[in-house]
């Protein structure tokens, strides 16, 4: 016993040694790219993003139930600064009014469109134009359960060369569109997914679906989300774009090519975390042909979203997210360690399967054999405090180096106010925040394992149409 | 976490862990301070650099006049900054009259020389910041040194290059840029070398033309697609020889062009790429179509409207449904068709334009539209209905205005495309594509009695092909 203890204690000691070296290179490599991103930028504004030579985007908004703030979000896309701009509102079942909202709202006709499902959908039951707005279509289908059905209706009606993939409930910054574009335009033979930032609204000033004023929200609970936002946007993607090893262009706000979707049947409608399985199917795809390409991520254009604002929509967000990893990783097994994948499968899906998707499961266990530990007396108090301080302050100089990457280069908090309490906040997030998500992620593991993939829907409060918040 | 007795112990990792505990913790308050340190500091500097800006502002007229000698800003590092962005910012927005005058300072100063000197010795962003603001000088003697930075190994210093001479937006800019282009010395991204080329030849898109004649591939597509936003109607006939190219991208610029220049020259040869084998090409001719004024285009759009590709078909019936007179003949006509996804198409599109009410009124009401209530497709069963009653149909073939569509094409239009067409081998190609475009006279064997086919063709445009298979 005593002997399984000690290697079981080694082993997550080699395991936590490793994961932070991980996060340090990470955080290394985002704050150069970063920094590279943050001069190229001055470049990039000398050109007319927004020129004709811009190709054609199709946004693609999935709206289920939305019809406290779908209007203004809506008229929030339709007033994006893009030349060539079709805005695809996809209403999937919805059982409340989004569809009549937008009826009224927008003087929807059914149109004799012609809807091919190159990508195989539930029903759509019409279409609909506008007569004030001609760059907007809406779709009206039956719901099938899952987000990636209604997107992919959307990628099926969708007329443009780039579809670009945007929660209804989220709000795009004006420019949002030309500076993600921006990553497409470097090099469009190769670039075929980009990835931009979400952000968090909650606690922001919004009017009209347009955001007026940036703030930090108010509760603990939201706080934390922004600096692990933060951290996974400005560390982990940035740096994992920076291999061509992007492993989640986030479901809220990305960019892709539409006659690639197509080439891989779009989202698949069966996958609990669309977003993430879809990326990974691309780079199955495209190493399967031997296609040069690249997944980019761009930090600064920007979309801001409403985060869970209680614990319970959290647990039940984090549970569904660590389904849809699992979902995922098991699909693509396949894919580990084999050649033919490259990188992809030898680095960063065993990095996803084991400081990702077991990690809840190493955790539980490090902590309990800790303790199993303690009561026999095998084991150093001293050194056991010490580790442990060692992975807390560790993890919270990644956390404060996320929000040095934010202040460095984006500064969208301006008030002294704000950016100190994101550093006092730094300081919660991996104590008691992150074993929190442990055992939320944990749930999600054991619901996958039941065979429990059902999509629990969050409780909304509307905040990116409010008039405040 | 680590037992006593393990081997990770032996090697001393306790002492290890607690100086990777410190390391952290001093690695915490160093970021800590340094966001807290930068953030107080550019509070300090852009205080400084508002005050700074205001009391240069104030000084402006003898600053630009000269009153205030260059000597007395260029040196301090600060100010010199401050006059430049002011300089640089007052540029972009100037007019022809003011930019001497500002060009002058910038010279007197010697700020340009610089700027120049930089761009030519600096290295990595330093020099690519020294190129982006020659580009914004608008100075004809920053060409040469944006012009070398062409040459640059650094894929960035190329494309920043690029950017300035966009933003000088002269033609000899573009003419440098053409030239290592058209010689595949220069490999940046298409869409800044598009923007470029865009702002340098607003004012003289002629001077792409040698370039474009003597392209092939994609540098030929990407210079007919420049040339596409930038036509004017001095260009006609070099557009109509473009009309005739091989390469598809060619031939739809060529259609985005000829809107813009006069419709006797522009309609022959739209009605003609209208029909091409391609169907962005035909969208791009339809497009141009609506644009311009014509009395044969209707014929042309009502044939689009039965196209196979709905992104066609959508954009003849947006055209036909917005000219201003005629919309009940037209509706006569589109049912005429007996395309059943044409008239759907066009009875939305003028719902959308608040103006099917008002056709069907022109109709004498035969339709009753609170009947038919607001499903297009009800609408549109009425509709045909009342031209399936004996007479109506045939109504519908009005003489009068068949003859106006098939007013003569302009024969030197012809004259220009045809032998362009049959130079590259494509006459036939085009002339039966698809089974819905013209075939070629029996024995015709020369352009001319082609020329004299299709102008027969225009004649009767309205025997409308049959739809092949079903639209997408």
């Amino acid at each position: 016993m005593v002997r399984f203890l000690q290697i079981s204690n080694d082993t997550l000691f080699v395991y936590y040694l490793i994961s932070n070296l991980i996060s340090l290179l990470l955080l290394i490599v985002a704050i150069y790219k970063n920094t590279h991103h943050r001069y190229r930028l001055a470049s990039v504004r000398m050109e007319n993003l927004a020129s004709p030579f811009s190709p054609p985007i199709s946004l693609l908004v999935p709206a289920h139930n939305e019809e406290l703030g779908i209007v203004a979000n809506v008229n929030s896309l339709l007033r994006l600064d893009y030349p060539q701009l079709e805005v695809v509102v996809v209403n999937d079942g919805s059982n409340d009014r989004t569809l009549e909202r937008l009826q009224e709202s927008f003087g929807l006709h059914r149109a004799p469109i012609v809807y091919v499902a190159e990508i195989g959908t539930a029903p759509v039951t019409a279409i609909y134009r506008s007569a004030a707005h001609p760059r907007l279509l809406v779709l009206d289908k039956e719901s099938a359960g899952s987000k990636a059905d209604a997107i992919n209706a959307g990628i099926n009606a969708a007329t443009s060369p780039y579809v670009c993939v945007v929660d209804a409930d989220s709000i795009l910054e004006k420019d949002s569109l030309s500076r993600i574009m921006a990553g497409v335009m470097s090099d469009p033979q190769r670039v075929i997914a980009v990835g931009g930032i979400v952000r968090i609204l909650n606690g922001s000033t919004v009017e009209s679906a347009e955001l007026r004023e940036v703030h930090l929200p108010s509760s603990h609970i939201e706080m934390l989300q922004v600096i692990e936002y933060l951290r996974a946007f400005l560390v982990g993607r940035e740096a994992w774009a920076g291999f061509n090893l992007l492993p989640i262009i986030s479901g809220a706000f990305g960019i892709f090519r539409r006659d690639l979707l197509l080439q891989v049947q779009g989202f698949r409608a069966a996958a609990v975390g669309e977003d993430f399985d879809l990326i990974i199917r691309l780079h199955r795809y495209l190493l399967d042909h031997d296609t040069p390409y690249h997944i980019n991520f761009i930090p600064d254009p920007t979309c801001w979203t409403e985060a869970p604002s209680d614990y319970k929509s959290l647990a039940r967000q984090r549970a569904r997210w660590h389904k849809g990893l699992m979902d995922t990783l098991w699909s693509t097994r396949d894919m580990l360690f084999r050649k033919r994948y490259g990188r992809v499968g030898s680095l960063i899906l065993p990095y996803m399967w084991l400081f990702e998707c077991l990690a809840p499961l190493l955790e539980i266990v490090g902590y309990s054999t800790i303790i199993l530990a303690a009561c026999l007396g095998c084991l150093s108090h001293q050194f056991f405090v010490e580790f442990l301080l060692f992975g807390y302050v560790f993890a919270t100089l990644i956390s404060v180096g996320s929000v040095l990457l934010e202040e460095l280069n984006y500064r969208r908090y301006t008030r002294w106010r704000d950016v100190a309490w994101l550093l006092v906040y730094c300081l919660f997030e991996h104590l008691p925040y992150r074993q929190l998500t442990m055992i939320w992620r944990l749930r999600g593991m054991w619901e996958y394992l039941r065979g429990d993939v059902r999509w629990h829907e969050l409780k909304r409060t509307g905040v990116s149409a409010s008039a405040s918040c | 976490m680590v037992s006593d007795s393990s081997w990770l112990r032996d090697l001393g990792l306790a002492w290890l862990v607690a100086r990777a505990i410190l390391l952290s913790l001093l690695g915490i308050l160093l970021l800590i301070a340094f966001i807290v340190f930068r953030r107080w500091s550019r509070g300090c500097y852009f205080n400084r650099l508002s005050r700074r800006t205001m009391a240069l502002r104030g000084q402006w007229p003898d600053i630009l006049s000269g009153k205030i000698p260059g000597s007395a800003w260029r040196l301090n590092r600060f100010d010199c900054r401050i006059v430049e962005d002011i300089l640089l910012d007052s540029i972009e927005i100037s007019g022809e009259e003011e930019l001497p005058r500002l060009l002058a300072c910038l010279r007197q100063s010697g700020l340009l020389d610089f700027r120049i000197r930089e761009a030519r010795s600096a290295d990595g962003w330093q020099r690519r910041s020294a190129l982006l603001a020659l580009g914004r000088t608008r100075a004809p003697e920053a060409v040469p040194a944006l012009v070398e930075a062409l040459e640059s190994p650094a894929a960035e210093t190329v494309v920043a290059a690029v950017r300035g001479l966009g933003r000088i937006a002269s033609p000899q800019a573009a003419v440098s840029l053409l030239d290592l282009y058209v010689s595949e010395q220069l490999h940046v991204p298409e869409h800044t070398l598009k923007n470029a080329l865009l702002n340098c030849c607003r004012r003289s898109p002629a001077v792409l033309v040698p370039y474009l004649n003597s392209a092939t591939g994609k540098a030929r597509e990407l210079i007919a697609r420049v040339l596409g936003e930038l036509a004017n109607p001095s260009l006609g006939e070099d557009l109509l020889t473009l009309a005739a190219d091989p390469l598809p991208e060619v031939r739809a610029s060529a259609a985005r062009a000829l809107a813009k220049v006069q419709p006797e020259v522009s309609f022959p040869v739209l009605s003609i790429l209208a029909l091409d084998a391609e169907w962005f090409v035909r969208l791009r001719a339809v497009i141009a179509l609506s644009t311009i004024e014509h009395r044969g285009k209707i014929y042309v759009l009502l044939r689009a409207l039965c196209d196979l590709n709905r992104h066609v078909r959508q954009r003849a019936a947006w055209a036909l449904a917005r000219l201003q007179h005629g919309k009940e003949e037209i509706l006569e006509k589109v049912v005429a068709t007996r395309d059943n996804y044409a008239l759907q198409a066009f009875l939305s599109e003028l719902e959308r334009d608040d103006s099917l009410d008002k056709a069907l009124e022109g109709l004498g009401k035969v339709v009753n539209r609170a009947a038919a209530g607001s499903d297009v497709e009800n609408v549109a069963a009425a509709v045909r209905k009342h031209f399936a009653a004996p007479g109506a149909v045939a109504a519908a073939m009005n003489e009068d205005l068949v003859e106006s569509g098939a007013a003569p094409p302009r024969d030197y239009a012809l004259q220009y495309y045809l032998p362009g067409l049959e130079q590259r081998g494509s006459l036939d190609a085009a002339l039966s594509g698809r089974g819905n475009t013209v075939a070629r006279v029996p024995g015709a064997t020369t352009v001319e009695d082609t020329a004299a086919a299709v102008k027969k063709y225009f004649a009767g445009l309205d025997k409308a092909a049959d739809r092949p298979e079903e639209p997408r």
